[in-house]
């Protein structure tokens, strides 16, 4: 076989192993006792195996070269992950399954999963609030991202159109307010709200109790509720039941009491 | 889709606050023309407004579709097999101009079962098989719809025989029309209607 001879004409395409047009001297197979492995004129290892002969690097190369004009370059404008989030928020995900068997279709392959961040959508605070205790579990609140998977109908298309189609009515009945919202109750709340909980109540009746022992005049709830420690007081209960119990969380409760019941003695 | 639409409205700069629209316009001219489905278009040059003359090269005017990640997973039974056809698949993405974000290989996983060895009784004497499954993980960033669809097509058509191939795309898109606005701001009195009724 002539040495620039080009590899290319000889496996154009994907074919068996033939040892008379491949010039390598190849063995394989497991070896007799004290032996070598056998060679590969007539060795059925070697034509079982998958080859890449028709795909070696120059061949690879001519294949791009032809198929470079029907590729299309990336927007370079959108080069990093963010932006492409900013500008472009919704993610669709669909999965292609190819493998050899019977049938070329496989049920998984209708599955389509759409993930949108909640801070990229139009919503206010009450809306934002409804869409979250609407969607339940397929909200993550560390990483504020909606994620819905939909394999509800035959087709991959179908699917699509549908989690479009349920995102849109999310989206607009959550901007809805129904009458029975009213009804919220304090359990309901997902963050903590200092005005008209019992803590607010407590507060203020001691020191009611406190100023009425002094004999001190009849100072108002109002005057109370704009007064500095009991501001103190608030932002720290806040902070204490919404972010939970930290070091720093923890001495800010324990320096607003001591204001607010003005103790001086413990340390 | 509403999707497509709305980048075509883009394109011409419609209904959108100032900022936004002049990125549109850096894009605009970083993308002259756009493929999809039917056509094929040489977009390699950013200036040059005519394609290069390939007969098979036909232009569309419908917007592109962005693949922000595409994950191959190869299986095999052969690990030797799936090293030579990553080597393939890189090469040829690294050809074609597509980044390669990582490749890497999730560990093997390994499906034994035990039969008895004999046709009749003997039900102490068994045989024990194992089937073996390697996988490959290659990710690609930042495809635009048809070059997607080359590279898919090249290497799913060069897949060896015995190995299968899985491949989720992650499809970027906007926020359609009709999420944009809440729908009860523009449409008060049937809202009023249907409720008293």
């Amino acid at each position: 076989m002539a040495v620039d001879q080009d590899w290319s004409s000889v496996y154009p395409t994907a074919a068996a192993f033939k040892p008379a047009s491949v010039p390598l001297p190849i063995r394989m197979g497991y070896p007799v006792k004290g032996g070598v492995p056998p060679p590969k004129e007539g060795n059925l290892e070697l034509i079982k195996i998958p080859n890449f002969l028709h795909l070696t690097p120059p061949a690879i190369k001519k294949h791009c070269a032809a198929l470079r004009d029907f590729c299309t370059e990336w927007p370079s404008a959108l080069d990093s992950d963010e932006k492409c989030e900013q500008h472009f928020p919704i993610e669709i995900e669909t999965v292609d399954y190819v493998s050899a068997g019977t049938s070329i279709r496989n049920p998984k392959a209708r599955i389509v999963t759409l993930r949108v961040k909640l801070s990229n959508l139009n919503l206010d605070d009450h809306a934002k609030k409804k869409l979250i205790k609407l969607v339940g579990a397929r909200y993550c609140k560390d990483t504020d991202v909606l994620t819905i998977i939909i394999d509800r109908c035959p087709l991959r298309r179908q699917n699509y159109d549908y989690g479009i189609h349920l995102l849109t009515v999310l989206y607009h009945e959550s901007w809805k307010t129904e009458a029975w919202e009213s009804e919220k109750t304090e359990e309901d709340m997902e963050e903590y709200i200092w005005e008209n909980s019992s803590s607010q109540r407590n507060a203020l009746d001691t020191l009611l109790q406190i100023k009425a022992t002094e004999n001190v005049s009849n100072v108002t709830k109002e005057d109370l509720l704009a007064s500095e420690v009991v501001r103190n007081y608030r932002n720290s209960v806040i902070a204490l039941k919404n972010e939970g119990e930290t070091e720093s969380n923890i001495s800010q409760y324990k320096e607003s009491v001591k204001k607010l019941l003005n103790i001086q003695a413990l340390p | 889709m509403a999707a497509r639409c709305l980048w075509r409205r883009l394109c011409q700069g419609s209904s959108f606050p100032v900022n936004y629209a002049s990125r549109v316009m850096q894009k605009q001219c970083f993308l002259p023309n756009f493929d999809l489905v039917g056509g094929r278009f040489s977009g390699s040059h950013v200036h040059t407004e005519e394609p290069k003359t390939n007969p098979l090269v036909s232009i569309s005017d419908e917007p592109e579709i962005l693949y922000r990640r595409l994950s191959l997973l190869v299986k095999g039974h052969d690990k030797a097999v799936l090293d030579s056809y990553e080597y393939f698949a890189v090469l040829a993405a690294k050809e074609l101009g597509i980044t390669v974000e990582k490749v890497h290989r999730p560990p093997k996983k390994i499906e034994r079962l035990t039969l008895l060895k004999s046709v009749h009784i003997y039900k102490k004497h068994r045989v024990q098989y194992e089937m073996r499954t390697h996988y490959t993980c290659l990710e690609l960033k930042h495809l635009t719809g048809s070059t997607a669809a080359v590279y898919l097509e090249y290497v799913e058509r060069n897949l060896p025989e015995g190995v299968a191939m899985e491949v989720k795309k992650t499809k970027i898109e906007k926020i359609p029309e009709h999420i944009r606005e809440p729908v009860w701001d523009t449409l008060p009195q049937v809202e009023e209607t249907e409720v008293k009724s």
